[in-house]
């Protein structure tokens, strides 16, 4: 019979585990965690709607000719930032304690866990892509005037600001309380 | 008790400033769209409050349950829509800039009047 080795856990989900983030919140770490993260949230999604109401209110500026503007923000640049929104909603309906099998269940579970959490990320990290790739095919390709291009910057910042808004998050709930340690100690 | 009252009438006084500057940002440039900050900081308290009493069973009664974290994260969204929605106004050139600094002046004081009006008067059941 041959027993696993001390170091490996089977219940974890990535071969290098995350990093111990231990900041010297004491208990109020993952209540900090929590509140930045909805800071971060409400920020990413202003950043875009900031955008799509200027280009709603574009003008040109006092005493010049009335021209309309070469470009708007229309529903492609809608997109990525749901796609991110969808990601981070996957992400967060997973039950954490599922992903680390702390209930012993089967491992169908732990695997069926997984792989949502993969098409969660993947989800945020398509959202991410597409926002640049649309920085770059709507906006910078056709050399549009840096008034327009804010845009397409705005809607990447939006998908970082998404993206970090989930890292933290899962940082924050996944951050082990006073009374987990006393427990493992 | 003394101590009490009168930090009620400050807390009220504080309150009635920071509505007086929200209303004047609206009415001096005849534009009511700042009232929003008004209603968005008004409502800002209210996920945590609602949230609150879901988590906390027996043992583990410290902040570690799921709806408790919605509530804050509710709330801090909240928080950051009343600072943001002046900015967002005026950068697209619907509010004036003075109109847009003096409703988040007046959105902050009223937040900081619910704040410290909670944070004085909570109750004494909440033993942490």
């Amino acid at each position: 019979m041959s027993l696993p080795r001390s170091d490996y856990d089977p219940r974890r989900v990535c071969l290098n585990p995350f990093p111990d983030f231990n900041f010297n919140l004491g208990k109020h770490r993952r209540t900090i965690g929590i509140y930045l993260a909805g800071a971060l949230f409400a920020l990413a999604n202003w950043t875009f709607l900031d955008a799509a109401i200027l280009s709603a209110h574009a003008h040109a500026p006092p005493g010049d000719v009335e021209i309309p503007p070469p470009v708007h923000v229309a529903f492609v640049d809608w997109v990525p930032g749901i796609c991110s929104l969808l990601g981070m909603l996957i992400i967060n309906l997973i039950d954490k304690d599922r992903i680390r099998g702390d209930d012993y269940g089967d491992s169908s579970a732990v695997w069926r866990a997984r792989l949502f959490l993969f098409i969660g990320f993947a989800f945020m990290a398509g959202g991410l892509a597409g926002s640049v790739s649309l920085l770059v095919l709507k906006y910078i390709m056709k050399d549009y005037a840096e008034q327009y291009t804010y845009y397409g910057y705005a809607n990447v910042s939006q998908n970082v600001a998404l993206m970090l808004s989930a890292v933290v998050l899962w940082i924050a709930q996944n951050a082990q309380t006073e009374y987990d340690y006393s427990l493992t100690l | 008790m003394p101590a009490g009252l009168k930090t009620v009438i400050l807390l009220s006084f504080v309150l009635a400033v920071g509505f007086l500057l929200i209303i004047l940002s609206c009415a001096l440039w005849a534009n009511w769209l700042p009232l929003l900050v008004a209603l968005t900081f008004v409502l800002a308290p209210l996920p945590n409050a609602l949230f609150a009493h879901c988590g906390g069973d027996d043992f583990s009664s410290h902040d570690s349950s799921g709806p408790v974290d919605l509530g804050r994260f509710l709330t801090s969204i909240v928080v950051v829509t009343g600072f943001a929605l002046p900015v967002v106004l005026t950068h697209s050139e619907v509010v004036r800039p003075g109109a847009c600094v003096m409703s988040i002046i007046g959105g902050a004081l009223v937040y900081g009047t619910i704040l410290a009006y909670s944070a004085v008067f909570r109750q004494d059941d909440e033993y942490d």
